[in-house]
């Protein structure tokens, strides 16, 4: 019959029998919740901290210090934790206190009603001198911003015994007025804030996990279904209907659409939630949130995120589908795929190396890697959220990338006709290149 | 009008597995491929249905490349059942009609019916995994016919199966041959293909040792079958002793006797009747297939050849 049928008589049966399985329906469900909850566990975490301020002593021992100790510390404190959105009917995180008596106040750190108390008096030549009781590690966020504090407390203390007044100290620690610019001159559009640059690397970030995922996983469910249709000898009933590229293409795509289906469900799920986060966080927390779809999350970039998913997932199934042809036994799928999980694995290293900023994205090998099509699904994303992949560097490297499919497939396809009636011993690398010329 | 096999070779590393394999089969006949272990059954079938190119020689069915027919002219049912153990009979079964080119719902009415027909609809819903050994292979079967094909090529079809369900099966068979099909089967039980086959061919390493319509195959040794019963049971001394006599089965019920090839069976007879003995049974006949295999190739099953594990399988 003509290829089309076939493939589409492969696909559909793969799929059917795939997402009727009881395995599949539990595994995307927890999957689905798994999202939810990621997406959620922030107002979480702030619905359960909310409810358990941080409670910290002021101990002041020495006499005239400048300013409000007390009022510093807590400004500090609550402003870390709560960029810009704090209102002011938001119940504070830490809650600073003076006390009169340390030794009081130590002891109620040991019985844990206090988190830490902070001694402040004043050394021998003049300084002010800080201690920090507590049980929690000194490299603990909370003690380095009671650090911070201390050492503009200890500042202020310093300039009003040089004689600085209070309302001259305000100038002094005025903002330095610092601009960023972009450096080519041509270009004029406001340049990006950190926030921005954190959210869309944790975008390209999650996307080149969530393409990882899908070729290993699915392609190992690829390379398992072509041995047990070898081991269980269906493989010759089969190929007396069908040719090996049609039983080849057709289990990639079937098995493909099964993959599909899940991410669909789970992006549908977890955009929806991204969505209803703000209402959700307004009920819990009584806090109107800014909260909506990741910043730089565009409609070209998912459907780039999309493209490349596809286009990667396709080049490493039909190669996993190829070289499982080659065994029959399910437990030696694991080695001989082994090779294209290792360079899976090391594009998606790579890739997300670059992406947050552990490597530099702009430099020179890693362009190049960018556009080999083994590595590219991995890696663009990435260049591209950073801005810097150019419109010809995405069209070639899919370009590249198809090609490559085309490739693989016809490799594959000679390997997979000869190897599905291989059974018994594993062919080396020499055989394979002699069973893959022989097959005209 | 046929299916010819004309000079097979194959080698698989150092094992030369064919060795100028050829013989032709009619259409609409029942043809028995018969061979130890090893010997070659199983490529020559591979071959024939393009899953394997053979080193040298052709395959044709009606004087064109097998390879150029669709493959829905073509039945195979290898020995190894292969189905999905985890999916349903007839779901798997429209599956396999579907890739022949059936319509889904063709296929499912035509896997119905030969469900029935073997006696197990009510297997139509349950898992390939949940059968028995014998009801697994008549699944395989319908699998092999369900696209109506003009060749079936089947490996060992009788495996396994139990007296009541060899018997359907060998009336599907019958059918299949009425209406016109070419069935080629390899077999072990010799008896099921003397009893089936209007056409043998006997394969040997590779090799194949004689072919041909049974009755031929038969006569081809020249020899002819004696069997005899006296008065005189239990005596058998004069049958030794009588020219171009070799006593091959002695017993109770009778006696077999091979005649050498160009003597006169008769001369057993008059040899009786000589002694004055009373002859209680005289039948001469054509060697069966079994002695024919014997002589040919020797025992069956007598050693696994190596040619086993390269053919993966037999």
């Amino acid at each position: 019959m003509t290829d089309l049928g076939n493939i589409a008589a492969v696909a559909r049966r793969e799929y059917t029998t795939r997402v009727r399985t009881r395995s599949f329906i539990f595994g995307t469900l927890i999957l689905l919740v798994a999202v939810v909850a990621i997406t959620f566990a922030p107002i979480i975490i702030r619905a359960l901290a909310q409810n358990d301020a941080q409670r910290i002593a002021v101990r002041v021992a020495a006499a005239d210090v400048q300013g409000d100790p007390v009022a510093t510390l807590s400004a500090l404190l609550n402003a870390t934790t709560e960029t810009g959105s704090a209102t002011p009917d938001t119940k504070a995180d830490f809650v600073v206190t003076a006390v009169p008596d340390l030794d009081a106040a130590r002891q109620a750190v040991v019985a844990g009603s206090l988190t830490a108390v902070l001694a402040i008096d004043r050394a021998a030549d003049g300084e002010l001198r800080f201690t920090l009781y507590t049980n929690d590690s000194a490299t603990r966020p909370t003690a380095g911003t009671i650090r911070q504090a201390s050492t503009a407390i200890a500042v202020a203390d310093r300039l009003a015994r040089l004689g600085v007044a209070p309302a001259e100290q305000a100038g002094l620690f005025a903002p330095t007025r610092f601009g960023v610019e972009w450096p080519d001159p041509a270009r004029t559009g406001p340049t990006r804030g950190t926030t921005e640059v954190i959210g869309q690397d944790m975008l390209s970030f999650g996307m080149t996990i969530l393409i990882f995922m899908m070729i290993i996983l699915y392609g190992t469910w690829i390379a398992m279904s072509v041995v047990e249709e070898k081991s269980s000898r269906v493989m010759e009933v089969i190929l007396n209907a069908a040719t090996p590229f049609q039983l080849l293409t057709g289990k990639v795509l079937g098995v493909g659409s099964v993959a599909l289906t899940q991410y669909v469900a789970l992006l549908l799920v977890g955009g929806a939630a991204m969505l209803a986060e703000g209402a959700v966080a307004d009920a819990v927390l009584g806090e109107t949130g800014g909260a909506a779809l990741p910043e730089g999350l565009t409609i070209g970039l998912l459907l780039l995120f999309g493209l490349y998913g596809i286009l990667g997932f396709l080049l490493f199934a039909v190669l996993y589908a190829g070289a499982a042809s080659l065994v029959s036994r399910q437990e030696d799928v694991n080695s001989i795929v082994m090779p294209m999980t290792l360079v899976a694995t090391a594009g998606y290293l790579v890739g997300v190396y670059a992406a947050i900023g552990l490597l530099d994205i702009r430099a020179g090998w890693l362009v190049v890697m960018s556009q080999v099509p083994f590595l590219s699904p991995f890696m663009m994303l990435g260049r591209i959220t950073a801005g810097e992949a150019v419109a010809w560097e995405i069209v070639l490297s899919v370009v590249l990338l198809i090609l490559a499919i085309v490739g693989a497939l016809w490799l594959a396809a000679r390997i997979y006709a000869a190897g599905v009636l291989l059974y018994g011993q594993r062919p080396g690398a020499r055989a394979i290149w002699r069973l893959v010329r022989s097959e005209t | 009008m046929a299916l010819v096999i004309d000079g097979l070779t194959k080698q698989f590393g150092t094992v030369q597995a064919l060795d100028g394999v050829s013989f032709a089969v009619e259409p609409g006949g029942i043809c028995g491929f018969l061979g130890a272990n090893g010997a070659g059954k199983t490529t020559t079938m591979r071959i024939v249905l393009g899953f394997l190119r053979p080193d040298a020689g052709t395959v044709t069915w009606n004087e064109r490349d097998v390879r150029d027919w669709p493959r829905r002219t073509w039945g195979y049912m290898p020995e190894e059942r292969g189905l999905y153990l985890r999916m349903s009979v007839l779901e798997q079964l429209v599956f396999f009609g579907s890739l022949y080119g059936l319509s889904r719902g063709q296929a499912r009415k035509v896997a119905l019916e030969w469900l029935s027909r073997f006696r197990i609809a009510d297997a139509a819903d349950r898992r390939a995994e949940s059968l028995s050994k014998g009801n697994q292979q008549k699944v395989q079967f319908i699998a092999t016919v369900l696209h109506d094909p003009d060749v079936l090529l089947m490996d060992e079809p009788f495996v396994g199966l139990d007296p009541i369900n060899v018997a359907l099966l060998k009336d599907a068979f019958l059918d299949l041959r009425d209406k016109g099909k070419t069935l080629v089967f390899s077999t072990h039980q010799l008896d099921q293909a003397e009893e089936l086959c209007d056409s043998v061919a006997i394969i040997d390493h590779g090799r194949i040792v004689t072919a041909g319509p049974t009755r031929e195959v038969k006569r081809s040794t020249g020899h002819q079958v004696v069997r005899v019963t006296t008065s005189t049971d239990g005596d058998l001394d004069w049958l030794r002793s009588l020219p171009h006599v070799t006593v091959t089965r002695p017993g109770l019920d009778y006696t077999e006797v091979r005649i050498d090839a160009g003597a006169d069976a008769q001369d057993v007879l008059r040899a009786a009747i000589a002694r004055g003995d009373d002859v209680l049974r005289f039948e001469v006949a054509d060697p069966s297939l079994e002695e024919i295999f014997v002589e040919r190739v020797g025992a069956l099953d007598v050693e696994e050849r190596t040619l086993a594990a390269v053919e993966g399988g037999s």
